[in-house]
């Protein structure tokens, strides 16, 4: 009987913390008792230890029996995780807005917006936007946790987000050809910001220094590149062109869709004509001459900076394609619902 | 296998819904844990000793049943008998259990 008692306390051990666990020690060992001796009375001999052990490993593991006694086997119940799903989708945007604006004023208040220190901020302040959304979410878990453990289920029925719902206050369906207002004008703005600084202040585009009192400037783009500014600005024009009239119509036509497709079509093209075209960059060793840097950190500035710019191109080439796909699907199905 | 555990999973849920019934209907005379998983064995039920235990308490918290500690053959053991409030719901849980298996009869036809 000496590892049937071990067995009861290691269950015991295991049980979570409710009343009654003396109880449970208790009819567990009768439980067993009974069972071993039915099996020396069919074997027709007295029990023994090979006896007990065959019986303890038919019943299980201790913790395997233990939990079986577990009320709650999880940390958040599913009475409760459709509200700890909705604070922890509010909490966690908010923190890491909060942060990111935080950072943002950071990088524009405590350095001159390129160089070391700027990207040692925007690094340190990414890595606090992470390090706080994971503690804000393991705090919420542990709210959680002890709600669920010891609010009556009364109040957590009062906690539930989903018992009062309306059908009539669902969503619309939404309209396929109605326009999204608040990604366009997001377009306009950007594309319209693109073009002013492409063409009014294309000096801040680079690297820029002081060296023993001299200010260095090394643009980033060629001369070639620059050849290319009119078609970029032909593209950026027909995307804001395209886009006042949607908001002005608020809906898709068949038209604007193909206009959109069009459009799209003359992005790529220039996005691989950027990324096939050699000498786009105007960082080279040569242009680095008077800066602080060494002819070598100047090569390898330059083969990292040449490198960046290429994935940067091929990025915006995947992205292109994706907005060309989804606006050819649009055009289609516009067709096919006609 | 991933078939066979499948299986195993639907029929396990499938017990799990009888055991209080079958538990409820065999304890109008008192019975302790591991009498009353050999009666339910001896008439075709196979119930898990980590699946009865558990439900016992249960369904003592929840006043369907009562318990009382008798000291047998040298043995303390724990005696479950169903309460006045189990006698009361029985019967209707009979008549879901007798009506679930009039319309699954109809719809296995």
């Amino acid at each position: 009987m000496k590892l049937i008692n071990r067995y009861v306390n290691e269950v015991g051990k295991n049980l979570p913390l409710l009343k009654g666990r003396e109880d449970i020690e208790k009819e567990l060992r009768s439980t067993l008792e009974d069972m071993l001796e039915e099996r020396a009375q069919k074997a027709g001999r007295p029990a023994d230890e090979a006896m007990e052990i065959e019986l303890l490993k038919e019943y299980g593991s201790p913790q395997k029996v233990a939990m079986s006694y577990n009320p709650q086997p999880y940390l958040i119940g599913p009475r409760i995780f459709p509200t700890f799903l909705f604070v922890l989708k509010i909490v966690i945007p908010i923190v890491v807005i909060v942060l990111l604006v935080l950072t943002g004023i950071r990088a524009v208040t405590d350095s001159p917006f390129m160089g070391a220190d700027f990207v040692k901020i925007i690094g340190n302040g990414l890595a606090g936007i992470v390090s706080a959304a994971i503690t804000a979410a393991g705090y919420i878990v542990v709210i959680f946790a002890i709600l669920e453990r010891v609010l009556p289920d009364s109040e957590i029925d009062d906690l539930r987000t989903d018992t009062d719902w309306n059908p009539a206050e669902l969503a619309n369906e939404p309209d396929p050809d109605s326009v999204k207002r608040g990604d366009l004008i997001a377009e306009i703005a950007f594309t319209f910001v693109g073009l002013a600084i492409l063409n009014l202040y294309p000096e801040i585009l680079g690297m820029s220094f002081f060296s023993d009192g001299d200010f260095f400037f090394v643009p980033m783009f060629s001369d070639i590149f620059l050849k290319f500014i009119p078609w970029i600005n032909a593209v950026f024009l027909a995307e804001i062109v395209l886009d006042i009239f949607l908001l002005r119509n608020a809906v898709w036509t068949t038209t604007t869709r193909a206009a959109k497709v069009i459009i799209e079509g003359a992005s790529l093209a220039l996005a691989i004509v950027f990324v096939r075209t050699t000498d786009l960059i105007g960082f080279t060793a040569e242009s680095f001459a008077n800066s602080p840097f060494t002819p070598e950190q100047a090569e390898k500035f330059v083969n990292i900076a040449n490198i960046s710019i290429t994935i940067g191109m091929i990025v915006v080439v995947i992205i292109i394609s994706i907005e060309l796909i989804k606006a050819v699907i649009g055009l289609v199905r516009s067709l096919n619902r006609k | 296998m991933a078939n066979t555990e499948s299986l195993e999973n639907v029929v396990l849920e499938l017990r799990r819904g009888v055991i209080v019934l079958a538990a409820l209907s065999q304890l109008s005379t008192e019975q302790y844990g591991y009498s009353l998983l050999k009666q339910l064995s001896d008439q075709g039920l196979e119930v898990d000793q980590g699946t009865l235990y558990p439900l016992l308490r249960r369904l003592e918290t929840q006043g369907l049943l009562e318990s009382v500690w008798k000291l047998e053959e040298a043995r303390p053991r724990r005696y479950y008998i169903i309460s006045a409030e189990g006698k009361k719901i029985l019967p209707k849980l009979k008549k879901e259990w007798a009506d679930i298996v009039s319309v699954m009869k109809k719809l296995l036809a």
